[in-house]
This record gives C-alpha cells, sequence and structure tokens, in this order.
C-alpha cells in the first residue's frame, strides 16, 4: 500500500474504503481492583457473568443490522480481566459473534489476560475457538513494583502464563507492562524490560503510569501519601525502553506500542488510523461515520436497558470539523507513520524538527522517540490556527 | 429650607479609628434607616469595602434631626481613612462647613490624624474634636483628649468622647455640631452654582452628579450648564441621600444632593466643576479641585485580548466614582493592548483592578507597579510612567525620581528603628517633633519607590503595629536609577522591566530571574532567562525542557477522552502570553508586582 492510498482510509469517519472495522468488547470483571486503574471493571461482580453474556448477545442483535455492510478485521476481547470467564464461555461468545457478524477469514482476535487467571487448558481452549492473539498484564518484573501497584500476581506467574501461552500453541503474545511506579528506579524497569525481551513476546506495550483522579492511587497522590510519579524519570524509561526493544529488533510503532515485523496490533491500529469499530459491552466506545458513541457504564443499568429492548447508550458526539482536525492530528501522531506533511502550513513544523522532536519521511512528518514523549505539546503547537483550534496568546 | 437650619460636616480621621460607625448611630439617632434594614458600617455599601471593612469612597447622606423644637437638616459625609484615599477627603471637605476629627481612645493620634487635620483646617472647615472607642478596656480618653486638644488649639473639657459602638455621647455630639458647626452662607437669590464634588454612574440614569449647592437653586426640571466646558443639559432629576436617593423637588443654597441628568456623555460631569442655569448664568465658576497626581503606575491588560473594548469602557465609567483614576492607552509586546493607568497608592491599584474586574466582568492582568520617573536630556524632560520606555544608558543626562514627605507616628519608644528603616531607604530626616511625651511624629524625605511597596509592612513589623505613615508628593530628586530587563530566550519582555536604584539592581535582577524560573512551565525547549542591566547580564536561570507530556493509553477506544484533555490543555495555553516561542502564564506578569514589593534580602 502506497502512503498516499493509506491516507485516504486514515480520514476519521471515512467508514474505510474496504469496509473494514473492528470490534471491541468489554468484560467488567477483576479479581481485585488495582490501585491505579480508573477502567469500567468491578471485583466481585462475577456472579453477573452469565447474565452479562446474556447482554452481549443481546446488544450483537440489536446492533448487527447496522453493521451489515462492514467487515471486522479485528476483534478484541478487553476488560476488566476477560480471562476471568471460563474459556468455553469466551468461546461460545465467539462463536454467537460470528454468527452476527461479518469477520474477515483471517481477522485479528486478541483476548487480554491477567497471570494467574489462564492455565494450560484454557489457553488451549481460547487456541481452538479461534483467538489467535493474547495480551498479557505483566506490568513489571520487579516484585516490588507490583506491590506498589497493587497486583495480585507474582513475576513467576507471569512467566508460567506466558510459557503456557506459547505451549498452548499462541503465537502472537503481547506482554504490557507499566513504568514510573511510586518506587520503581530506572534500573528496575531496565530488568524489567530486559526479563520481557528475554521472553521473546512477539509485542510488547509499555505504559507510562498516570494517575487518575478517581483511583486509590489518585487519592493517594491528592494526599501526598504517595508521590505523583516523576515525569522526567518516566522519560528516562521510555528512553530505556526504547533503546532496549530497538536493539531487540522490535518497532517502535506508536507511542507505547512494539512489535516484531508484521505483528502491530491491528485492531489498535484501527484507532489511530480511524477506522470504525463497534464497542459491545459496558461503557464500550464506538465510532462510525464522525460519531463517537459509548454505552452506560455499570453493568446492572446496561443489561437493564437490554432487557427493555433498546441500545444501552450513554452519550455521543459528532464532530465538528475543528474537533475531527484536531483528533486525526491527535491519532496521527502517534503512530510511526505520522501524518501527510501537507496537513500542517508550511514551516509549521519547523521548528520542531530543528529541536529534533519530529522528522521528515519523504511526503509524511512524523514524530521522533524523543517527540512521541510530548505528543501532546506537539499537537497543540501544530494543531494552532488550522482546524478552528486558535494559537495561544495574541 | 432655612439655610440656618442646615449643618454640613463630615467625618475624618485615620483609618478604622470608626468613621463609619459613628455614621450609623446618627443614622439610628435620627431613624433615617428601618431597624431591619440597618447593618453595621451601613453607608460602606460597595460589596468591597464589606469585604474588607473598610471605607473606600466617601458617602453623602441627609439627616433630620429635631433639635429644640426645630428641625435640622444634616448633611453627613463620611469618608475614607486610609492614604490612598486622601482625594476623597479633601473633596468631602469642600462641600463642608464642619468637620468631626475623630481619634481612637486606644490608638491615640496617627498619621492621618494629622493629614486629615491639617487638610480640614485649610480648608477653613470649624473642626469638633472627638475621642472615639471610650469604651474600650484599653481606651486612654483623657490621655488621647489631651494630644487632639493639643493638635487644634482646643481645651480638653472641648474634646467629646463618644463609643460610636454603644452610642454613649452620640446625642452630645450631635447638639455640639449644631452649635459649633456654622450654617451655610451662600446667597439662595443668587445665579445658581453648585459643585460636583463627586459623581458615580447607574446603568439605568447615566451619570448621577453630586452637588453642594453655594449659591441659588436647581430644580428637576431646569437647562444647566457644566460651566468648565459650557456644556448644557436638560436636569432629568434633583434629590438627596437619605441615605438612599430619594427624588426633591428642588435643592437650594446649602443643601448637599445629586443631579441626573440623563446624560450619557461620561466625560460631562466632571468632579471639581460647578453648575450653573443656562437660564441665568453664573459670572464666576467655584474653585475646583487640584488634579491627584498619582503616586503609582501599572499597565492593566484584559486576559482575553479581545476585551479591550470593553475595558476602555469600563474605565471610562469608573472614572466617574473614582475621579483619582487616571489612564492612557498603550501596548505591550507581550500582552498586547491595555492601558497605563495612574493610582495613588497600591490599595487604590487593588480596588481599581477588582472593581474593574467585577463591575464588569473582566478578567485583567496587572504589570508591576512603577513611579513616574523624569528622563533629563539636555533641556528635555521626558516623562516615563512605564518602565520599558526609559531610554537605554548613555542616551541622556540624568534621571529624576519622586520624593515624598512622608509623615510617621510612632511610640517615642520606637523612634530608633523607624529612623533606621528611613535612613536604609535612603530617607533625609526633616524633623521631629513629640506629640506628647509617649509619642513622636518624624518627617522624612523618601523616594517614594521606597516606601510604596513594602515600608508601610516594615514599618509595622518594627513598631508591633504602633507606628502610622501619612505621605505627600514633594517633587522630584536626581537618583542614580537603572533599568532593568527581563529576557526571554535572549528577547526582552517589556512587560517585566523595572527602573530601580543601582545598588539594589543585583538582587532585584536575581529575584525576579528566579520567580520567572519558578512560574514560567516547563516547555518544549530548554527556556533561558535573563536579567540585565543594558547589555549587562545580572541574572540567569533556566527552565529546563519538558520531556514527557502524552496520554500513554488510549483505553478501549475512547479517544473522547483524549480529545477532551487536549482541549483542556489548549484552553490552559489559550490563556498564556506568548513571547517569541515561550508561553508565559499571567501569573508570571503578577508575580512581577510581589518580587516588586519584597525584594529578597530586605525582608524583616
Ligand atoms: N469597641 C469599639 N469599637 C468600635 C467603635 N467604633 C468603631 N469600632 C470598631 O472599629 C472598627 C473600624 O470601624 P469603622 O467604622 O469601619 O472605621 P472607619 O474609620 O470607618 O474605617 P475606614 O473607613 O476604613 O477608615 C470596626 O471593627 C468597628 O466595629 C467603638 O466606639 N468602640
Ligand atoms: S487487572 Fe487491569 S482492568 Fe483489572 S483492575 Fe487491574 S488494571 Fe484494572
Ligand atoms: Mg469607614
Amino acid at each position: 500500500m502506497t502512503p498516499r492510498a493509506r491516507d485516504e482510509h486514515v480520514q476519521p469517519g471515512s467508514a474505510g474504503i474496504d469496509g473494514s472495522a473492528g470490534l471491541y468488547v468489554h468484560i467488567p470483571f477483576c479479581l481485585t481492583r488495582c490501585g491505579y486503574c480508573d477502567f469500567n471493571t468491578y471485583a466481585g461482580l462475577e456472579h453477573l457473568a452469565g447474565a452479562y453474556l446474556e447482554g452481549l448477545t443481546l446488544e450483537s442483535d440489536l446492533a448487527a443490522p447496522e453493521w451489515r455492510d462492514h467487515t471486522f478485521v479485528s476483534v478484541f476481547f478487553g476488560g476488566g480481566t476477560p480471562t476471568m470467564l471460563p474459556s468455553e464461555r469466551l468461546g461460545d461468545l465467539l462463536g454467537s459473534l460470528r454468527r452476527r457478524f461479518s469477520f474477515d477469514p483471517a481477522a485479528e482476535i486478541t483476548v487480554e489476560a491477567n497471570p494467574d487467571t489462564v492455565d494450560g487448558r484454557a489457553l488451549a481452549g481460547l487456541l481452538a475457538s479461534g483467538v489467535g492473539r493474547l495480551s498479557l498484564g505483566v506490568q513489571s518484573f520487579d516484585p516490588a513494583v507490583l506491590v506498589s501497584l497493587e497486583r495480585v500476581h507474582s513475576p513467576q506467574s507471569a512467566r508460567t502464563a506466558f510459557a503456557a501461552a506459547r505451549s498452548a500453541g499462541f503465537q502472537n503474545v503481547n506482554l504490557d507492562l507499566i513504568y514510573g511506579a511510586n518506587g520503581e528506579t530506572l534500573e528496575s524497569w531496565r530488568r524489567t524490560v530486559e526479563e520481557a525481551v528475554a521472553l521473546e513476546p512477539d509485542h510488547l506495550s509499555c505504559y507510562a503510569l498516570t494517575v487518575e483522579p478517581s483511583t486509590r492511587l489518585g487519592r493517594k497522590v491528592a494526599a501526598g501519601m504517595v508521590p505523583p510519579p516523576d515525569p522526567d524519570l518516566q522519560a528516562d524509561m521510555y528512553h530505556v525502553a526504547c533503546d532496549l526493544l530497538g536493539a531487540a529488533g522490535y518497532e517502535h510503532y506508536e507511542i507505547s506500542n512494539w512489535a516484531t515485523p508484521g505483528r502491530r496490533c491491528l485492531h489498535n491500529m484501527g484507532y489511530w488510523q480511524g477506522r470504525p469499530y463497534l464497542g459491545l459491552g459496558a461503557g464500550a466506545h464506538s465510532h462510525r461515520d464522525g460519531r463517537r458513541w459509548w454505552n452506560v457504564r455499570p453493568p446492572r443499568q446496561y443489561l437493564d436497558l437490554l432487557d427493555g429492548g433498546e441500545l444501552p447508550i450513554g452519550g455521543e458526539e459528532r464532530l465538528s470539523d475543528a474537533e475531527r482536525a484536531t483528533e486525526r492530528l491527535l491519532l496521527g501522531l502517534r503512530v510511526a507513520d505520522g501524518i501527510p506533511a501537507q496537513w500542517l502550513p508550511d514551516g509549521r513544523a519547523t521548528p520542531f524538527v530543528e529541536d529534533g522532536l519530529a522528522e521528515r519521511r519523504g511526503d509524511r512528518l512524523a514524530l521522533t522517540d524523543r517527540g512521541m514523549l510530548v505528543a501532546n505539546e506537539l499537537v497543540l503547537a501544530f494543531a494552532a490556527g488550522i482546524g478552528g483550534v486558535e494559537p495561544p496568546g495574541p | 429650607m432655612d439655610q440656618r437650619l442646615i449643618r454640613n460636616f463630615c467625618i475624618v480621621a485615620h483609618i478604622d479609628h470608626g468613621k463609619s460607625t459613628l455614621a450609623d448611630r446618627f443614622l439610628d439617632v435620627t431613624h433615617a434607616v428601618a431597624e431591619r434594614q440597618m447593618r453595621e458600617q451601613y453607608l460602606d455599601r460597595m460589596d468591597l469595602e464589606r469585604e474588607r471593612g473598610i471605607t473606600i469612597k466617601a458617602q453623602a447622606v441627609r439627616l433630620a434631626y429635631p433639635h429644640d423644637g426645630v428641625e435640622y437638616e444634616l448633611n453627613l459625609i463620611d469618608t475614607p481613612g486610609h492614604v490612598d484615599f486622601t482625594y476623597e477627603v479633601s473633596r468631602s471637605l469642600a462641600a463642608c462647613e464642619g468637620a468631626i476629627l475623630l481619634v481612637d481612645a486606644a490608638q491615640g493620634i496617627e498619621a492621618q490624624t494629622l493629614a486629615n487635620f491639617h487638610l480640614a483646617r485649610d480648608a477653613g472647615l470649624s473642626i469638633v474634636p472627638v475621642v472615639n472607642k471610650i469604651d474600650l478596656p484599653a481606651a486612654n480618653p483623657d490621655g488621647v483628649a489631651e494630644e487632639l486638644a493639643e493638635l487644634v488649639g482646643a481645651e480638653p473639657q472641648d474634646v467629646l468622647r463618644v463609643s460610636a459602638k454603644s452610642g454613649a455621647g452620640v446625642t452630645e455630639l450631635l447638639r455640639a455640631l449644631i452649635d459649633r458647626v456654622p450654617s451655610p452662607s451662600g446667597d439662595p437669590a443668587a445665579p445658581l452654582r453648585a459643585l460636583v464634588f463627586d459623581s458615580s454612574y447607574d446603568p439605568y440614569r447615566g451619570v448621577v452628579a453630586y452637588l453642594r449647592v453655594v449659591d441659588g437653586e436647581i430644580t428637576g426640571r431646569s437647562r444647566v450648564v457644566f460651566m468648565s466646558n459650557r456644556s448644557t443639559s436638560e436636569s432629568e432629576e434633583v434629590g438627596v441621600f437619605a441615605p438612599d436617593a430619594s427624588p426633591r423637588p428642588a435643592l437650594t443654597a446649602g443643601d448637599v444632593g445629586y443631579l441626573i441628568t440623563g446624560v450619557k456623555d461620561l466625560r460631562q460631569a466632571k468632579v471639581g466643576d460647578t453648575v450653573t442655569l443656562a437660564s441665568r448664568p453664573a459670572g464666576k465658576a467655584l474653585p475646583g479641585y487640584r488634579e491627584p497626581k498619582p503616586m503609582v503606575w501599572s499597565g492593566l491588560y484584559p486576559a482575553e485580548g479581545g476585551d479591550y473594548a470593553v475595558l476602555r469602557d469600563a474605565l471610562d465609567k469608573l472614572k466617574l466614582s473614582d475621579a483619582a483614576l487616571v489612564y492612557e492607552p498603550e501596548s505591550s509586546l507581550a500582552l498586547g493592548f491595555g492601558f497605563r493607568c495612574g493610582f495613588l497608592g497600591l490599595l487604590h491599584m487593588d480596588i481599581v483592578k477588582e472593581r474593574l474586574e467585577r463591575e464588569f466582568n473582566l478578567e485583567l492582568i496587572a504589570t508591576a507597579p512603577n513611579v513616574e520617573f523624569r528622563v533629563i536630556r539636555q533641556t528635555e524632560v521626558i516623562s516615563v510612567h512605564n518602565p520599558s520606555e526609559m531610554p537605554q544608558p548613555g542616551t541622556y543626562d540624568y534621571v529624576e525620581e519622586p520624593f515624598v514627605l512622608a509623615t510617621v507616628v510612632t511610640p517615642s519608644s520606637f523612634l530608633g528603628p523607624v529612623m533606621e528603616l528611613c535612613q536604609q531607604r535612603r530617607g533625609s530626616l526633616q524633623d521631629l517633633r513629640y506629640l506628647s511625651p509617649e509619642r513622636a511624629e518624624v518627617h522624612y524625605l523618601l523616594p517614594l519607590a521606597e516606601i510604596i511597596f513594602d515600608f508601610f509592612d516594615l514599618l509595622k513589623s518594627r513598631t508591633r503595629g504602633y507606628a502610622s505613615l501619612d505621605y505627600e508628593h514633594w517633587g522630584y530628586e536626581r537618583s542614580d536609577l537603572v533599568r532593568v530587563d527581563l529576557l526571554l530566550q535572549g528577547e526582552a519582555v517589556d512587560a517585566f522591566s523595572s527602573v530601580v536604584h543601582r545598588d539594589k539592581a543585583p538582587t532585584y535582577g536575581r529575584a525576579m530571574a528566579e520567580r520567572l524560573r519558578e512560574l514560567i512551565p516547563r516547555q518544549l525547549f530548554e527556556v533561558a532567562i535573563q536579567a540585565t542591566i543594558g547589555s549587562r547580564v545580572i541574572a540567569r536561570e533556566t527552565v529546563r525542557a519538558k520531556r514527557k507530556d502524552v496520554l500513554a493509553k488510549c483505553y478501549g477506544g475512547d479517544i473522547t477522552r483524549k480529545r477532551k484533555l487536549l482541549e483542556k490543555q489548549k484552553e490552559g495555553k489559550r490563556r498564556m502570553r506568548r513571547v517569541g516561542r515561550v508561553d508565559v502564564p499571567q501569573e508570571a506578569f503578577i508575580a512581577a508586582l510581589r518580587v516588586d514589593q519584597q525584594p529578597a534580602g530586605r525582608q524583616p
């Protein structure tokens, strides 16, 4: 595909010339809630699992007619912890989705899993039902950091889960890592990345820990009980990841994502490229034709609305031209492929290119590793004056 | 009204000695305000006055008081005590024949007691000395009455004693006022001459002129002439403040009241002007007021650039109720279009800024205040209101700065520390007098720039709060002043420039550079901050480059949240000022002001 042809379908809102789309399925159950997590997930709500699965089926029934003309090229079971559900049930769910929507035969199908929630049997079951990609929430190989993050598993159980995935036959496994927890040093992080690399996963996501006000961590930081992450240390950690992973042959294809050749996460790429997606489940987000909408968050409310025969929509927005323009910069610049240089007025990017934050690659403009880490600032600077975003100050 | 039954007087005193509270008691005794509407310091009507517990604007009120079987008309003006508002006092004096000089029995005579006494005496008013707060446990009514008698040249037994809080002595005071304050002596039959001693702007009715009728009569339907510019208009309404505006058919010689002409031209009712009648104009205008001289200047800029016109209109309107305010348009590279405004002091500046923000719904940036300098170049004298306009060294002969004659009243035991402080501030002693064996009055010539910012706080802290300060403009003297510029990435930011004494420049420059380092957020590149005098760098600081600012995770396709966060960030940026490539938050411009007030190394 030439870069130009790719531009055509990175325009948010264009339904994708080929009618391709992504499907996200939200499973809002976890063993316990981690201190930093503000996702729409619940500990101790497993008794709802049966009803919730039925709810997903009802929602699929209601949504399917609208998505007849789309082919789903990726499916992502996220959470929460999807593997809180028995693999047979996940398999059934996948089967019921296949009957209602049209899937690309080569669709990328991912399940998120946490160590201690999967064993060889379950993994084999997932693989058998068509799941080809596993994303493991490892976060760190330093036990002290896992405690600091209030994760309930050990580094060993992460290794065990990874080994189990490989022996079950998973050929596309991602590890999620988090850097910047209270007490984590640069050295500790380096070892975590090294250990991750040693396992030879196909894909790695490294996320800078973000303090969300509504979380336990957020409250502790606000109360001064825990220091907020040091952005400079996080920057150093990010560069350690860039260096080690680069040296190990991973491509840094998005701010927080690295992959071996050919293993970019197709589903996540869809978000950056503006491909339409349908989200099923409590709090799930969808996007199509310049409209973004999302389901109500509380699982019970989600189920009640479906019982009443209604789509459980909690809100929506239609993007103005200005918002679309900001968004396509925001999304496009996250990815290593960048944006067509002509999206920006002449010279707009020059000082940032000179500062080594951005780079011209042929007729495209992309952020460097250093630039990606300050993408917010760069998007604001680039967007100033175009698409209705006013320049700061007179 | 028979002029013999009119008494026009004001209450003057040092700040907080109880003027407005005494006015409350007068309102009580004369039943001017319904009981359930009464509240403390009733005449302090502005929100700002009530919040701060001080009077900012003089307030006139008419009281009806029966005495010896006849009803007297008492026109009372409550005045502010703070030194910044002395101009309000002097204008009020011109509308009166008498003044109550009020002194707190626990504090004794203070600096504004002296200042206001001299003003009232020079205006030819009869002075009624009164000791207030005699109910306080710490009160020393006898001692204070003696000091006060000595000051005004009366006998201690002529000094009245009241408690404005309990009302004790207030009726006696009213009687004394009737006895001692002369009634007005204008000619009711002569052509109208009325002094505009104040004004305000009413959004519904336009300009309200506050009048003291000296001669003649004005009715609600007459053609009036403002004598300074000969402009004429129809009077729509005249009336009195009782204490709310109440229309009357006419105001006659001796009366104090208001005039509404429905004029929307804000410049027409100039304070100090004389109003007469078109049908029978007076020959000679009344002596007006001397324009007050601004003490400090500061740039006021709308935080939202588009509000420039709103700000101009707001200043025009505010000027009507604050005659001391002066302003001229200016522009700044950093702040855009705004006004350089002259104020009578920092409190005045603060009040004006806050009134503009509240009453006109504006958000403003004020630059660090400065005094007015004079640059002498051969025969040319250039007045500089804005430090960034100060020419580069070597291009002029010398610079002059304003000096004030300061009066400090202090317990004698603190004379040492007071004089030391004045000396440190480049002061020269002019006079030292004892009000009593325990209290002294010292006079110093001081550069205005040395006292306007933190001097008062230091004075208070070195005298355990006992000393008080008053000052008046003296004149210009030659000084060794230099301009300190602040540079970001090598580019001078005009709004940060300051003119300071050469000896103090390095400390000032360092303090400013440090403050800016704290206030300027990290940007995508390293920001160099320098303080310079001419081409010489006296301080430097760096703001390190920002390295991380990104939303790491895009959770489950929630792009909306990401975009909203970014929009919030954008809004924050929009409120910053861009200097070259550097985004400077508005607080930085305000902080510059604080550095000025408390130069490092000079804190007590
Ligand atoms: N105990 C006592 N307190 C008083 C008396 N008169 C006034 N006060 C208090 O002194 C304080 C200042 O009173 P104000 O009437 O606001 O003083 P002011 O002179 O009008 O002050 P400015 O207008 O700001 O100059 C208030 O807290 C009053 O309650 C009094 O006779 N006795
Ligand atoms: S396991 Fe993941 S989704 Fe569940 S609480 Fe922890 S971080 Fe949140
Ligand atoms: Mg008062």
